[in-house]
C-alpha cells in the first residue's frame, strides 16, 4: 500500500503552487539529502593526551615492612583462597603494578582513601603539594586542573557528590545563575534536539533601516557574527611569537571566532585571515590598509580620537581597547560619542581594575551606562580578564558583556606553567611543553572551546534561554549571594547590618 | 563497557568487611593511634564531620572529641548558631520532646501520615546506588517509621517488603515508573529538579547502566541515560495540576510531594505546587548530592537551601497557606544541627541523602559517576558492580543508619531542650532563636 502510494504522483488540486509533482519516495530522498546537508554548528573535540606530565592529585606512601607483614599473614590465613590473598583495596589500580603495593602507582589514585582507611598502619594518602603549588590566589590549582581536563577530553566535567567548596565567595563566586522548572528549551537544547544559539554579533546593530528615494538600502549594517561568545586574546610577550599565535589563529578559524594578535606578529608570521584581528597602535593606524587576506576587523590598542577619525569610515570593523584604569568610563562614553562600535574592556589577569574593583561590577557599570544613554545595541562590549573557569563566561555575559576574551586559560590548555606575577598583563613567565606542536595545540584549544561552549549550553538550558545574545546584561537571571543572605538572614541577630 | 567482575567469594567478603568496618572504627574513635586521613574532607564535609558521622553510625551517640555540628564552608548553616537559654531555663535532660512530623496538612481524605523524626531519606535511584544500599535505607526507614525515596530508577522488587516506607519518585525520564509501584507508595514524589543539577535532569553514565539497571529502567544496557528536562507535559501550574491528578487517579490514597530546585522564583513555584494539589513541597538546594552532575551546575545554578527556606516560608505565610503544606528542605543538610537550623529558618523537616551514605562509609571522593575504573564507588555504595556492591550488606547498612538516626534524634532533642521547646513544630520559623556568627564559623 505504501509503495503504491509512493509511486503514485500526488494529485494536483485547484492550487498548482502546492501540488507535489514528485513521487513520494523520490521526495523523501530529496528531503533526506537536504537534511544531510544541514550541519548544526559544533566544535570537533577529540581526546588529546597531555604532552607533559601533569602533577598527580595524591601521593601514596606504603610502608614496606607493614605491607610485607600483612601479605605474610594473609598468605597463611587465606592459603588456598587466592582471590582473597591477591585482592587489593584499590579499584583504580594503584597497587596493581608488577610488585603491587611495594611500588604503588599514585598517578592512578583518586583519593577514595579505602587503602588508608583499611590499612592505617602502613598506608598514607596525602595531597600532592606540587599540584597545590600551581597557580596563584586567583587562578587556583583547581581551575588549572579543570582546564587541563577540559582541554584533554573536550567534554563537560561530570562527577558524583555535591559541591565541595565555600558557601559564596569573592569574584564570580558571588553570583548564582537562575534556572526554571518548566521552561524550554532546557536540556533538549543541550543535547541538540532543539537549538540554543551561541553566536554573537560584533559591531553596531542598525536601529532602523534607511533607504534612498529609489528604495535602495542606504547603509548596510557594519557588523559580523562569530559562533561563540568568546574570543582569544593575545598571549603574554614571552610567547607572543612563534607557534602559539599560529595555534590560536588556526583554532580561531576552526571555531569561527577571533584571535587578537599584535600587528607585527600577524605580519611577520603571515597570519592575516578573517579570524585574526591585528592589534594596531594609533600611531600606526594607517597600516590598516596593509592587512588583506580576508581580514574583517582590526583593534586600535588604545583610545586616540585623531587615529579614530582616520578609520571611522573604514570598511573593516575597528575595535578599540580600553583598560580599566583611571577614568575609563568617561573615555568609554567619549568613544561612543565618537562612533566607536566595538569597545574592548580589559582588566588584569585577576579581573581587577587599577583601583582593585572586580570586573563583575565594572561590566555592569559599562553596560548600564550605555543602556542609560540609549545606545546599548549600537555598541559591542568585549570584556577580557579574570576568566578562569567555564562558569565565569555566562556570568560575565549576564553582567553586560556581549562576548568575553580568553587569555590565560588558552595557555593553560596547552599545559603552560605560569611563574611569577600572574596578575599583571604580559608579566607572567610562561613555560610551554617542550614537545608543543601545532596540531596538538590546536586540538587542545578546540577541546577547551568545545567544553566551555557545552557548559554554557548547560547554563542557558537550565534557564530556558534560547540564545546567548539574550543573556547579555540579564541581571535578572543573576542571584547575588549577598542580596540573598540579606533577605534570608537579615532579621537574625548578628547578621551584619541587621537583626534584632 | 568494562570487565564484568564476579561476585566476591565468602572469604573475600569476610576479609573486606572486616578491614572496612575496622577502618571506620579506627578513624572515628579517639582512643586509637591513627589521625584522620590528611586527604579526607572538604569545606562542606570536613574530616571531622565525616569521622563524627562514622562515630554516630557505630555508637548511636554524638562524639565529644570531634566537631559534629558544622563544616567550614564559611556561610549558611556553618555561620548560624542557636541562642541556648541559660541552664536553669532549659528543659531537663529527661523532659519529653516531640520530634514527630505530620505530613498531610491539607485536610483532605488522603493518607494521614506522621513520621517519628522530622526527616526522611532522599531519592537515590537503582543504578546510582545498589539494591543493598536502597534496602539498607528502606529497612531503617521502616524501623524509624519514616520514609525513603526510590529516586528515578524504578522500584526493585525487594523494596515491596518496606512499601509503606518507600516513596515512589516520578521524574522527567519516567525511568522504571509503573502503575504497581505508584499504587504501593504512601507518597508519590514528582521530581521536577535536583539541587546538584538544577534545570538539567538526571544523569546515569553508561558504565553504571548495566543489564539489570537497564532492565529496570526499560533502557538499553551500557548506554548513558540523560533524563530530559523539564517534564515535557508540564509547562504551567495548570499542567502540573493535571500531572498530580493523573497520579491521584492511579493511587487514590497517596500524598503528593513535589521536589523542586531553588531558582529566583522558588517562592512562587512552591505556592503554585500547593495550589496544584501538593501535600509536600520539597526544596532541594544547590549544595545537594548527586550520583553524577556537571561540575558547572553544582553551586553555580540556583541558590543554597539556607537562602531558599525563609523565602518560601515567608511567602507561604503571606499567602495564608503555610499551615496547609509541609515544607521539606534538602541539599546540603548534613547534621542534626543543620536539620534544626533549617526548621528554625522555616522548614517543617528535611531530607537526608549524602549523610546516609557517609554513615555507611562514604568518604566523598566524588567518583560516584563511575570514576576512572568505570565501576563506581570503591566502598560499594554508589555502584551496581557485582563485586563492589557486596561491600555493603543490608543488615549492616541498616544498623549503621539506625544508630546514626539515634544520634541525630538525640542531638535534635538536646537542641530543643536547650531552647526550652518541647516540640520540634515550635521551632519552625523561629529565626529569633538563631545567631549569625559574622566573625567566624558557628
Amino acid at each position: 500500500m505504501l509503495a503504491k502510494e509512493a509511486d503514485r504522483k500526488s494529485a494536483s488540486t485547484d492550487d498548482e503552487s502546492v501540488t507535489i509533482q514528485l513521487p513520494l519516495a523520490e521526495q523523501a530522498r530529496l528531503n533526506r539529502e537536504r537534511a544531510d546537508q544541514y550541519h548544526r554548528y559544533h566544535i570537533e573535540a577529540t581526546e588529546t593526551e597531555d604532552r607533559q606530565k601533569y602533577p598527580r592529585r595524591f601521593n601514596v606512601k606504603v610502608g614496606k615492612v607493614g605491607l610485607a607483614r600483612l601479605l605474610f599473614k594473609e598468605f597463611f590465613k587465606y592459603f588456598g583462597h587466592w582471590d582473597v590473598v591477591f585482592s587489593r583495596p584499590c579499584t583504580y589500580g594503584v597497587f596493581s603494578g608488577p610488585v603491587g603495593g611495594f611500588s604503588p602507582r599514585p598517578d592512578l589514585c583518586v583519593g577514595c582513601l579505602r587503602c588508608e582507611i583499611q590499612h592505617p598502619e602502613f598506608v598514607k594518602v596525602t595531597h600532592n603539594p606540587e599540584l597545590a603549588s600551581l597557580g596563584d590566589s586567583y587562578m587556583t590549582s583547581k581551575h588549572i586542573a579543570t582546564i587541563d581536563e577540559e582541554a584533554r577530553k573536550g567534554s563537560v566535567p561530570v562527577r558524583g557528590q555535591g559541591f565541595r567548596g565555600r558557601f559564596g565567595g569573592p569574584g564570580f563566586d558571588q553570583m548564582f545563575t537562575d534556572m526554571s522548572e518548566i521552561v524550554r528549551p532546557s536540556r533538549d537544547g543541550i543535547h541538540g534536539r532543539e537549538l540554543i544559539g551561541t553566536s554573537v554579533d560584533l559591531g553596531s546593530k542598525p536601529m532602523r533601516l534607511e533607504f534612498t528615494a529609489d528604495g535602495k538600502l542606504l547603509d548596510g549594517p557594519k557588523m559580523m557574527t562569530i559562533q561563540v561568545p568568546f574570543v582569544y586574546t593575545a598571549p603574554p610577550d614571552s610567547v607572543g611569537t612563534g607557534i602559539v599565535p599560529e595555534i590560536l589563529a588556526e583554532a580561531a578559524a576552526q571555531v569561527d571566532t577571533l584571535v587578537f594578535l599584535p600587528e607585527s606578529t600577524v605580519t611577520a608570521q603571515g597570519l592575516a585571515s578573517p579570524n585574526v584581528v591585528p592589534m594596531i597602535a594609533p600611531s600606526k593606524i594607517g597600516n590598516i590598509e596593509s592587512h588583506g587576506n580576508g581580514t574583517r576587523m582590526v583593534e586600535m590598542t588604545y583610545w586616540n580620537p585623531d587615529a579614530w577619525k582616520q578609520v571611522k569610515e573604514h570598511p573593516l570593523l575597528v575595535s578599540v581597547r580600553l583598560p580599566f584604569s583611571g577614568d575609563w568610563k568617561s573615555t568609554m562614553m567619549e568613544m561612543v560619542d565618537q562612533g566607536v562600535s566595538i569597545i574592548h574592556l580589559v582588566s588584569d589577569y585577576h579581573g581587577e581594575s587599577d583601583d582593585g574593583r572586580f570586573v563583575m561590577d565594572l561590566y555592569q557599570e559599562a553596560h548600564f551606562s550605555l543602556v542609560e544613554k540609549g545606545c546599548r545595541d549600537e555598541v559591542t562590549l568585549l570584556g577580557t580578564g579574570g576568566i578562569a573557569g567555564a562558569d565565569h563566561l555566562p556570568k560575565a555575559i549576564i553582567t553586560g558583556m556581549d562576548a568575553v576574551g580568553l587569555d590565560l586559560p588558552l595557555l593553560i590548555a596547552m599545559q603552560a606553567r605560569l611563574n611569577g606575577d600572574t596578575k599583571s598583563r604580559g608579566a607572567a613567565e610562561v613555560k610551554l611543553p617542550s614537545k608543543l606542536d601545532k596540531e596538538w595545540g590546536v586540538q587542545r584549544i578546540l577541546n577547551l572551546s568545545c567544553s566551555w561552549r557545552d557548559q554554557l549550553l548547560e547554563i542557558l538550558g537550565a534557564m530556558g534561554v534560547r540564545e546567548v545574545r539574550r543573556l547579555r546584561g540579564e541581571t535578572g537571571r543573576a542571584m547575588w549571594c549577598g542580596h540573598l543572605e540579606q533577605e534570608a538572614f537579615g532579621d537574625i541577630e548578628g547578621f551584619p547590618g541587621g537583626g534584632h | 563497557m568494562g570487565k564484568e567482575w564476579p561476585k566476591p567469594s565468602p572469604k573475600l567478603l569476610e576479609k573486606t568487611h572486616h578491614l572496612m568496618h575496622d577502618g571506620f572504627h579506627q578513624r572515628a574513635f579517639p582512643d586509637t593511634r591513627y589521625d584522620l586521613p590528611e586527604a579526607l574532607g572538604d569545606a562542606r564535609w570536613t574530616d571531622e564531620l565525616i569521622a563524627s558521622t562514622w562515630y554516630m553510625a557505630e555508637t548511636g551517640k554524638c562524639p565529644e572529641h570531634l566537631n559534629y555540628k558544622t563544616g567550614k564552608s564559611g556561610g549558611g548553616f556553618d555561620k548560624l548558631a542557636f541562642k541556648e537559654l541559660a541552664p536553669e531555663q532549659q528543659l531537663s535532660a529527661d523532659a519529653e520532646v516531640d520530634i514527630t512530623l505530620a505530613l498531610n496538612r491539607r485536610g483532605d481524605e488522603r493518607v494521614k501520615r506522621t513520621i517519628d523524626v522530622p526527616w526522611y531519606g532522599g531519592g537515590m535511584s537503582y543504578g546510582s546506588v545498589s539494591v543493598n544500599v536502597m534496602m539498607s535505607r528502606a529497612l531503617n526507614a521502616k524501623k524509624w517509621n519514616t520514609l525513603m525515596s526510590t529516586g528515578e530508577g524504578g522500584y526493585p522488587p525487594q523494596l515491596y517488603e518496606c512499601a509503606e516506607n518507600v516513596i515512589t519518585q516520578v521524574a522527567t525520564g519516567y525511568f522504571g515508573v509503573e502503575e504497581k509501584s505508584i499504587q504501593a507508595a504512601p507518597i508519590i514524589e514528582f521530581k521536577y529538579a535536583q539541587g546538584a543539577k538544577p534545570g538539567l535532569g538526571g544523569h546515569l553514565l553508561a558504565t553504571k547502566a548495566g543489564e539489570e539497571v537497564a532492565k529496570m529502567r526499560g533502557s538499553v544496557p551500557f548506554v548513558s541515560l540523560f533524563s530530559p528536562f523539564p517534564f515535557h507535559s508540564t509547562y504551567s501550574v495548570e499542567d502540573h495540576m493535571k500531572h498530580l491528578d493523573w497520579i491521584k487517579t492511579v493511587n487514590p490514597t497517596a500524598m503528593m510531594s513535589v521536589k523542586v530546585s531553588t531558582p529566583h522564583d522558588v517562592d512562587m513555584v512552591a505556592v503554585g505546587s500547593y495550589y496544584a494539589g501538593a501535600h509536600i513541597v520539597h526544596l532541594d538546594g544547590s549544595f545537594g548530592g548527586t550520583g553524577a552532575a556537571p561540575e558547572i551546575a553544582k553551586k553555580n545554578i540556583a541558590m543554597p537551601i539556607e537562602l531558599a527556606i525563609p523565602k518560601v516560608h515567608k511567602f507561604m505565610q503571606d499567602e495564608g497557606i503555610r499551615d496547609n503544606v509541609t515544607l521539606i528542605a534538602s541539599g546540603g543538610v548534613r547534621t542534626a544541627d543543620d536539620i534544626a537550623k533549617a526548621i528554625a529558618l522555616g522548614a517543617d523537616g528535611c531530607v537526608l541523602g549524602t549523610s546516609d551514605l557517609v554513615a555507611m562509609g562514604c568518604t566523598r571522593c566524588s567518583n560516584c559517576e563511575g570514576g576512572p575504573s568505570g565501576r563506581g564507588c570503591p566502598w560499594g555504595l554508589t555502584t551496581t558492580d557485582a563485586e563492589l556492591q557486596e561491600w555493603v550488606q543490608q543488615a549492616w547498612g541498616a544498623d549503621r543508619l539506625d544508630k546514626y538516626y539515634t544520634a541525630l534524634a538525640d542531638r535534635l532533642k538536646e537542641i530543643l531542650r536547650g531552647l526550652g521547646l518541647s516540640s520540634v513544630g515550635d521551632l519552625r520559623g523561629r529565626t529569633d532563636l538563631l545567631r549569625y556568627m559574622a566573625g567566624g564559623e558557628a
